[in-house]
């Protein structure tokens, strides 16, 4: 509960703001945070929605499915598929196992993307219609974790078991030094999910409080002036369109450094 | 709001203090990392002009790294003033 900037005689209160509440219900697995299952069905839903209508009006390709004229946005989005694709392979050596990582990045950036657009429909107030899942930490914590186990299976399964505890044990300084080693190891290898999770749930959350402040700024009136209402109408717009830049490159950086990941965990030559 | 006891004071100031140390910390960071990618970038167009559609690409990319940080002190700084300090 804060009260801040007494202007003009009345009180600007940002006394309702909280961060972090959720709906919650008690069930056999646990505490779920119901806004959060609610906004990242809905984002699932939607992003499933989108790929059935984009696979049933996709044409002419090689494998024999259909003919006609690829529409516009099959284009575009065929576009976007090589871009990461040259991505992936491009930075390695171009074996046909690194491809399995092009449907995993496009749909964590497709999905991350959804889910952070509906930062668009927050009013700032505690409990929003439709919150973007991302703002809990959970979703980005289990996303983090989703990207992260799989880095690991993929490293044993390139380098084999040996290699892989070998290399954290060897590497970045001599063998003598190991217990260095194998605490930056350590250090590096726990961080990454964390600041991956924190990142994203970090722009999110920011950007909901933000959304708040500017709603709390509504009640502010110099006499009779309401100069509140009208820079709460000015800044909510703005904000806003600030906020899907954010989204979207946030959403950009947590599929590359998916990819980024992958790669530094299936390089042999690089090491790490 | 008012803390009635001293520890509930000291809490508060604390969570408060805490706050305003990370986010001032963050925004500096912030605000010294992005100089540094816009002033990069900016040579890097002032040299070759043609690269500006990629190199903006990159900035935007950094930019997003560099702010994430503080827009993660700016959630713990949130946690401190509305969690810890209530």
């Amino acid at each position: 509960m804060i009260g801040f900037l007494p202007l003009g005689g009345a009180q600007l209160v940002a006394a309702n703001i909280s961060v972090g509440v959720h709906p919650q219900a008690k069930t056999f697995i646990g505490t779920l945070d119901l806004d959060t299952v609610w906004g990242t069905g809905a984002a699932v839903a939607i992003v499933a929605i989108m790929a059935f209508a984009l696979r049933a009006k996709a044409k002419g390709s090689s494998d024999g499915v259909g003919g006609g004229v690829p529409s516009k946005f099959q284009l575009v989005w065929e576009m976007g598929l090589d871009a990461v694709r040259g991505q992936v392979q491009g930075n390695t050596d171009a074996t046909a196992r690194m491809t399995p990582l092009v449907p995993i990045a496009v749909s964590l950036f497709v999905f991350i993307l959804v889910a952070n657009w509906f930062s668009v429909l927050g009013l700032g107030a505690t409990y929003e219609w439709l919150a973007p899942p991302t703002s809990d930490i959970n979703l980005p914590l289990a996303m983090a974790l989703v990207v992260i186990i799989p880095v690991h299976i993929a490293s044993i399964a390139k380098r084999g078991p040996i290699a892989y505890v070998k290399h954290y044990i060897t590497q970045p300084f001599p063998i003598f030094l190991f217990p260095v080693n194998v605490f930056m190891n350590v250090v590096d290898e726990v961080a990454k999910p964390i600041t991956l999770a924190l990142r994203l749930f970090g722009n999110l959350m920011s950007g909901g409080l933000m959304l708040a402040l500017i709603a709390a700024l509504a009640v502010w009136n110099i006499s009779h002036v309401p100069i509140g209402d009208v820079s709460t109408v000015l800044f909510d717009p703005v904000w806003k369109l600030f906020d899907l830049l954010i989204g979207a490159i946030q959403a950009f950086i947590f599929a590359l450094l998916a990819i980024l990941y992958f790669q530094r965990a299936t390089n042999v030559e690089a090491g790490h | 709001m008012a803390a009635t006891t001293m520890a509930e004071a000291v809490k508060m100031a604390g969570g408060m203090v805490g706050a305003g140390l990370a986010l001032g910390g963050g925004a500096i960071g912030a605000a010294v990392g992005d100089g540094l990618a816009g002033s990069q970038t900016i040579a890097g167009v002032a040299r070759q002009p043609e690269a500006q559609g990629r190199l903006f690409t990159i900035m935007f990319l950094t930019v997003g790294l560099v702010e994430a940080m503080y827009f993660i002190n700016l959630a713990f700084a949130a946690l401190f003033i509305f969690s810890l300090a209530k």
